[in-house]
C-alpha cells in the first residue's frame, strides 16, 4: 500500500472543472455540481458492466459456436437427407410439404441459444443481488428503473446481435455443405432475411424474459430453473397431459410462438403469425412491468 | 446536513429502527455507533434510498437521496464492503459507477491512488482481503467527491495503517466543510476519530452529544452510596434532584444506591442536613468503554455470557 496518506493534491479536481472542491461548506445545498445519472450516462454504465464481466463474453462467444456447429450439423443432416430424399418423389414431396427445409438449417441452435442468452440475462440482474453490486447500482441511479431499462436494451441488443450475426454465419456455413449435396441454399432470399430477423428477435425476447425473471426472483438458480421450466418443462408437460384445455394451451407457451412467426405457410394448431407476436409480446412485457414495479417498491 | 424525522423501519415483526430522530451537522465528524444489530446499518441504507422507511424521512442537504439530481456527486457511501460484483476488477467497478454520472476517468484513477488500490485495481474484486475491499468501497463513495459522504464501519478488517488512514482521512473531509457520518461499533474507535456522537442500541438513539461530553460522562456521572438509610437518602436524593437535570437513584442492596446526575459533595452535603449517616461516597469515573456499555447495557440484542458475568459482580460488589 504505498499511498496510506492522504494526498490532497491528486484528489481534488482537473483542471477547468467546478472550482467547488476546495471548501465543501462554500456549496449551496440541495445543488449538484455536475451530471447525473441521465438516461445515456446510465446505458453507457451498464454497457460497461455487461462487457468487463468474462462470464458475459464467455456466454455470447459460447451462444456464437452453439448457432454456427448445430447449424453446420443440421445443414450435413437435412443435406443428406435431400439428396437421398431426390430419387424418391414420394420422399421428396413430403419434404417440400414442410416448407424450405433447408433454409431452416442454419437455425437449428436458436433453442439452445435461447437458452444460454437467457441464462445470461438472468445473471445479469440476479448476480448483482447475490454479490450486493444492486447496492452500488441503485445508490447511483436511485431512481432505479432507468437503470433496468438500460439492462434489458444491454442485454436484448447483444442477444439480437449476436444472434443475427451467428445466424448469418451459420447461413454462410451452410451454403457450400448443401451445395455438396447438390442443393442451392438462398441466403439472401427476403424470406430466409425476414426468418433471421425474426429468430434473432425472439432470442431477444427470451433474454428479456430472462432478465425479469431475474429481477423478481433475485436468484441465479432460480432465475435459471424458472426459465428452462417455463422454455423446456412446460411444453414437454403440455405434450404429456391431454384434453382440448391444454391443446389450446400448447399454442400460448412462448417458445410455441417462433414457429408460427417464421412457418412460410399456416400449419394447424398453431397461431397466426401475428397472434403469435402478440402472446410473446405479453410474455415479455407483462414479467418486465411486474418487476420493474417491484424493483421500485422493494428494499435492495 | 442529515437529518432523519421519525425515521423507522420494520422488517416482519421486527423493529429495525424505532422513530429516531437525528441531525448530522456539516463540518465535523459524526460518529454513529452502537452494537452489532442496532440499526446502524438499517438507518444508513435508509439515508441512501435503498430501503424504505416504514414511517418517517430522512434527508441529505433537505432532500430525500433518491431525489437529488446527481446523488453521486452530493453523498458518497460506503454501505458494506461486499456492494462490488466479485468478478469485476476495482478498476471497470469505479469505471461503471463513474460512468453514470460522467465523472471522468481521470477522477477514477485519482480514487484509486489515493485509496491504494493502484497494484489491485485491475484484478477482481472476489480476490480481495476484507481491507482492500474497504478501500475499494471508500474509492466509490468519494468517486463523486461528494460533500456529504456515509461510511459503514469503514475501520473493518482495515490493518492498523490502514485504520490510522481512515482517521485522519475522515478528518480531513470534515475539515473541508464535508458532512461526514461513520458508523463503528468500537467505542474506542469512536473516541480518536469522532467530534459527534450518536449512539443507538435496538433501533433507538440512546445519546446525541459531543464527543467530549459522553467521554467525562457529564450527564451521566454516577457516585455509589452506602448507607443504612437508603429509603430515607433515596428520598432526599430524588428530591434534591429536582433541581438536578436527570438526577435518578438506583436502589441496588437494602444500603447500597447508585446516584445519577449528583455531584459527590452535594450528596453528602445533604447527608450530613439531614443526619444519614453515609459509609461509601464514590464516584464512579466510566471509561468511555464503561460509558458505551452503560448506555447500551439494556439495548444490547445479545448478551454474551461472558459479559453479563463480569459485569453483574463489578456492580453489586465493588467494595
Amino acid at each position: 500500500m504505498s499511498s496510506t496518506t492522504i494526498d490532497p493534491t491528486p484528489s481534488r479536481r482537473e483542471p477547468g472543472g467546478p472550482a467547488h472542491a476546495a471548501g465543501g461548506s462554500g456549496r449551496p445545498a440541495g445543488l449538484s455540481t455536475g451530471p447525473g445519472p441521465s438516461f445515456p450516462r446510465v446505458l453507457n454504465a451498464e454497457f460497461i458492466k455487461f462487457r468487463s464481466l468474462l462470464s458475459s463474453v464467455i456466454l455470447l462467444v459460447a451462444t456464437a459456436a452453439v448457432i454456427v456447429g448445430i447449424g453446420a450439423l443440421a445443414s450435413w443432416g437435412i443435406g443428406q437427407a435431400l439428396q437421398s430424399s431426390g430419387a424418391d418423389p414420394q420422399r421428396s414431396a413430403a419434404l417440400a410439404a414442410q416448407g424450405d427445409i433447408a433454409a431452416s438449417a442454419p437455425g437449428a441452435g436458436i433453442s439452445f441459444a435461447q437458452l444460454i442468452l437467457g441464462s445470461l440475462a438472468v445473471l445479469i440482474i440476479s448476480s448483482e443481488f447475490t454479490t450486493g453490486m444492486a447496492r452500488s447500482t441503485f445508490t447511483a441511479v436511485p431512481r432505479r428503473i432507468p437503470a433496468f431499462v438500460a439492462k434489458l436494451i444491454v442485454v436484448a441488443v447483444s442477444a439480437f446481435v449476436v444472434t443475427a450475426v451467428s445466424l448469418y454465419i451459420s447461413g454462410l456455413v451452410a451454403v457450400p455443405i448443401f451445395e455438396q449435396y447438390g442443393h442451392t441454399l438462398d441466403v439472401s432470399s427476403d424470406h430466409y432475411w425476414r426468418t433471421l430477423l425474426i429468430n434473432s428477435a425472439y432470442v431477444a425476447a427470451v433474454a428479456a424474459i430472462g432478465l425479469a425473471l431475474g429481477a423478481l426472483l433475485r436468484n441465479s438458480a432460480g432465475g435459471i430453473m424458472a426459465l428452462v421450466g417455463l422454455f423446456f418443462v412446460l411444453p414437454i408437460a403440455l405434450q404429456i397431459i391431454q384434453g382440448d384445455v391444454v391443446k389450446e394451451l400448447r399454442k400460448y407457451t412462448p417458445d410455441s410462438t417462433l414457429t408460427p412467426m417464421t412457418a412460410s405457410q399456416h400449419f394447424p394448431d398453431t397461431l397466426e403469425a401475428w397472434q403469435a407476436a402478440l402472446v410473446l409480446g405479453a410474455w415479455v412485457v407483462i414479467p418486465l412491468v411486474l418487476a420493474g414495479f417491484l424493483l421500485k417498491k422493494r428494499d435492495v | 446536513m442529515i437529518e432523519a424525522r421519525g425515521l423507522t423501519k420494520v422488517y416482519g415483526d421486527k423493529t429495525a429502527v424505532a422513530g429516531v430522530d437525528f441531525t448530522v451537522q456539516p463540518g465535523r465528524v459524526t460518529g454513529f455507533l452502537g452494537p452489532n444489530g442496532a440499526g446502524k446499518s438499517t438507518t444508513m441504507r435508509m439515508i441512501m434510498g435503498l430501503d424504505r422507511p416504514t414511517s418517517g424521512t430522512v434527508t441529505v442537504d433537505g432532500v430525500p437521496y433518491a431525489r437529488h439530481a446527481a446523488p453521486l456527486r452530493d453523498v458518497g457511501a460506503l454501505l458494506d464492503a461486499k456492494a462490488v460484483h466479485t468478478s469485476r476488477s476495482a478498476y471497470n467497478h469505479l469505471l461503471a459507477m463513474a460512468a453514470t454520472h460522467g465523472i471522468p476517468k481521470q477522477r477514477v484513477l485519482d480514487v484509486i491512488e489515493m485509496t491504494g488500490l493502484g497494484e489491485v485495481a485491475r484484478k477482481k474484486v472476489g480476490g480481495f482481503s476484507l481491507g482492500m475491499g474497504q478501500r475499494l468501497g471508500i474509492a466509490a463513495a468519494l468517486l463523486g467527491d461528494p460533500r456529504t459522504v456515509i461510511l459503514d464501519e469503514p475501520v473493518n478488517g482495515l490493518d492498523p495503517e490502514g485504520v490510522v488512514w481512515v482517521r485522519n482521512l475522515v478528518k480531513y473531509l470534515a475539515s473541508e466543510g464535508r458532512t461526514v457520518f461513520l458508523s463503528s461499533h468500537l467505542m474506542s474507535e469512536m473516541a480518536v476519530t469522532a467530534d459527534h456522537l450518536i449512539v443507538i442500541g435496538r433501533g433507538r438513539i440512546i445519546a446525541d452529544a459531543p464527543i467530549q461530553d459522553i467521554i467525562t460522562g457529564k450527564d451521566r456521572g454516577r457516585v455509589r452510596v452506602r448507607t443504612d438509610q437508603a429509603a430515607e437518602l433515596t428520598r432526599l436524593l430524588t428530591a434534591d434532584g429536582a433541581t438536578v437535570d436527570g438526577a435518578t437513584v438506583d436502589g441496588q442492596e437494602n444500603e447500597l444506591l447508585e446516584v445519577t446526575g449528583l455531584e459527590p459533595r452535594r450528596i453528602a452535603r445533604t447527608a450530613l442536613e439531614h443526619g444519614v449517616m453515609i459509609y461509601e461516597l464514590t464516584p464512579l469515573r466510566a471509561s468511555l468503554e464503561e460509558a458505551y456499555m452503560e448506555l447500551t447495557k439494556d439495548e444490547v440484542e445479545y448478551h454474551s455470557l461472558i459479559t453479563t458475568g463480569d459485569t453483574a459482580p463489578a456492580q453489586a460488589g465493588g467494595n
